[in-house]
């Protein structure tokens, strides 16, 4: 079996001592960022990246895996125990987690989070293994029509499906859309929207959006919107999880996996929907619904396991199909590319090709990051809980000056640095007005993306515009893309939301 | 739910900035200097979409804020949700120290800059130490500055030499 001798050997690189330790390091670094309250896994990549622009590629990617884990690990950590999740697929976490942790059991929580997060990095990880190199094998059957079909849908659900309102996506989308078109056309070399500034001319880069908007936009907006809670001590009596526990969490991991790893594979945006789908699921199917939050119980464990089972199952989804199309289905994923480009690695389906050594490497330390998180954070709990308890000014200076490196890291540009400034406030107007984030990065990342497709469908077609339709497989998607924006419409008309209602 | 007659101002000017910037993208794209060779699609094409895409949206929102607001908007968007009293204040300590850091940080290093970049945060959250605060703050972007510099090769500006 070919994939399995590829993993073979992507093991026995990622296995290096020297891997090894970047890949604890990764993980440290990952969770000690992910921890801090208002930081998610997106953004403490975009962190982090600077650290790892000069580790040699195999080490980076690994260092990636671990800080990816680390992150949602942290991220989770501060919704059990502080009730702040770092994005919105943490929010079920914080529900029935923080409940528990304030009913004195914040470590079962912690720990179902964290075994839950393995279980489901585990099999997703298979699933990824054995599904990536069939998508990729047909997704070098597309063509530039199929893949701007994929990138118009792509748009359309990260906007449309997410968020309370379409439109107010839409706006986000096209915001992200004009951002990226600021730079060179690589066409027809005619330098777009520079205004004469001459640092515009290379465009501007994800993650100094992506760090104004998170970092620095969260940081303004609670300054001036937020009131100051009072974070509790929690006590951390004990991690160990009982019988009882294990016997609740175990079906619900399964279930979360399940939900989440498909969601996360699709071309659809991101991973709320399934966080909630498992929310409601274990809702339904627990033997138990006097614990769950909208009851007033004590907190639920499946509550807990089964949305982090289905986070990261579906954060590893999202690398189907972000290593085959080179789509990226997250903000985060959107990060992950972009350090791929860094590296020169284009991903699609020809890096399968070019450089499958690199990507089953990559898979390969996905499981190993899966093991080291379990390993290293778990007894840890303590030590991040700690960090917890600096005080909040300096945790929020401590953030800016981290967010300050990493964007000045990239082009020793003070000029980014007033444009992080600039967007960290639209940031905040954003916030304000209820104005999802994740479709401004994806519309920054994809939107030149589309438009070069489209010139290539075009210039096979010979002009042709009804290539879209007249290609079945494009067509496809586009009929796909007016599903979604139908669709909802049609569920609201009924009187169903596709929002949590409790 | 608000009126359905009712302007949310606010929200009007956030659709107008949308039309706003949409004619910057349509006029400046009709702008582009002429290409040169065969050209399929011109580089103006584009722009011109999204420019009219985002401009229907503004449109639209403008529309939802003259009658009475955005739709399905989450309870801590009201726009009853006042701001903090000491907040904006707290917001421009931020923002000086943000400004602070990109103008000097190639004249003073990263070491000051930063720490300047701390103390105007920390001061921004409420910390009402300023002293003890640039302390910290150098103390924190001292090793910072080795491990980059030394460590990880990434240069950060110095104000001296390689350890400061």
């Amino acid at each position: 079996m070919d994939i399995l001798l590829s993993l073979a050997a992507g093991f026995s690189a990622a296995l290096a001592p020297i891997n090894l330790l970047w890949g604890f390091i990764g993980c440290l670094l990952g969770t000690a960022i992910g921890v801090l309250p208002g930081i998610g896994p997106a953004l403490t990549v975009a962190l982090l990246l600077p650290i790892t622009a000069k580790v040699d590629p195999t080490g980076a990617l690994i260092m990636f895996a671990g800080i990816y884990y680390g992150a949602q690990f942290g991220g989770s950590t501060t919704s059990i125990l502080l009730n702040t999740p770092g994005e919105s697929s943490s929010m079920v976490t914080a529900l029935e987690g923080n409940l528990m942790a304030r009913n004195g059991r914040a470590g079962p929580a912690l720990a179902t989070a964290a075994i839950g997060s393995f279980f489901a990095g585990t099999i997703a990880t298979v699933l990824l293994t054995l599904f990536a190199p069939i998508v990729a094998m047909l997704a070098l059957k597309f063509g530039p029509a199929e893949y701007f079909a994929i990138l118009v849908l792509s748009f359309t659900t990260v906007s449309a499906v997410l968020g309370a309102s379409m439109l107010r996506g839409f706006a986000s989308l096209g915001i992200g859309l004009g951002i990226g078109l600021i730079g060179l056309d690589s066409t027809s070399g005619i330098a777009r929207y520079t205004l004469g500034v001459p640092e515009l001319v290379d465009g501007i880069e994800v993650v100094l959006v992506a760090v104004g908007l998170f970092a620095v936009g969260e940081a303004l907006y609670s300054l001036l919107y937020q009131k100051e809670e009072a974070s509790g001590r929690h006590r951390l009596t004990s991690l160990w999880m009982t019988r009882a526990d294990w016997r609740r969490s175990i079906p619900a991991w399964l279930r979360g996996t399940l939900i989440g790893f498909p969601f996360g594979s699709i071309p659809a945006g991101g991973a709320e929907i399934p966080t909630f789908l498992s929310y409601s699921t274990e809702r339904k199917l627990s033997k138990y619904p006097q614990d769950f939050a909208a009851s007033k119980g004590q907190g639920a464990i499946e509550g807990v396991a089964g949305p982090e089972a289905a986070n990261n199952a579906s954060a590893t989804g999202s690398l189907v199909p972000l290593l085959t199309l080179g789509i990226p289905t997250s903000a985060t994923a959107a990060i992950l590319l972009a350090a791929f480009q860094n590296y020169n690695l284009q991903p699609g389906p020809l890096l399968f090709q070019t450089s499958g050594d690199l990507v089953w490497t990559l898979v390969a330390s996905l499981y190993i990051g899966n093991v080291i998180l379990l390993v290293l954070n778990l007894p840890l709990v303590g030590l991040w809980v700690k960090l917890l308890q600096i005080p909040r000014p300096y945790l929020n200076a401590g953030i800016l000056v981290f967010a300050s490196i990493g964007v000045y890291g990239m082009r020793h540009s003070s000029f980014d640095l007033l444009l992080m400034l600039a967007i960290g406030w639209g940031g905040v107007l954003m916030r304000r007005f209820d104005f999802p984030v994740a479709p401004v990065i994806v519309g920054m990342l994809l939107g030149p993306m589309a438009e070069k497709q489209l010139r290539n469908a075009l210039s096979i077609s010979q002009g042709d515009w009804s290539i879209f339709v007249t290609q079945p497989i494009a067509a496809a998607f586009l009929g796909l893309t007016l599903l979604v924006l139908v669709v909802p419409h049609l569920l609201h008309a009924r009187g169903i939301k596709l929002q949590e209602d409790d | 739910m608000t009126g359905r007659s009712r302007v949310v101002l606010s929200q009007l000017a956030i659709g107008l900035g949308l039309i706003a910037i949409s004619l910057v993208l349509v006029i400046g794209a009709l702008r582009f200097p002429p290409e040169m060779g065969f050209v399929i699609l011109g580089a103006h094409v584009y722009p011109c979409a999204v420019g009219a895409f985002l401009g229907a949206v503004g449109l639209l929102l403008s529309y939802q804020a003259c009658t009475g607001g955005f739709r399905e908007l989450d309870a801590s968007s009201d726009d009853s949700a006042q701001a903090q009293p000491g907040g904006r204040l707290g917001a421009a300590w931020v923002t000086a120290g943000l400004v602070a850091i990109a103008v000097l940080i190639s004249l003073i290093g990263f070491v000051l800059a930063a720490g300047l970049l701390f103390a105007c945060s920390a001061r921004g959250f409420g910390s009402r130490r300023p002293l003890r605060d640039l302390a910290i703050g150098i103390a924190l972007t001292l090793p910072i500055y080795w491990l980059f510099n030394a460590g990880l090769g990434v240069a950060l500006p110095p104000l001296v030499n390689a350890w400061i």
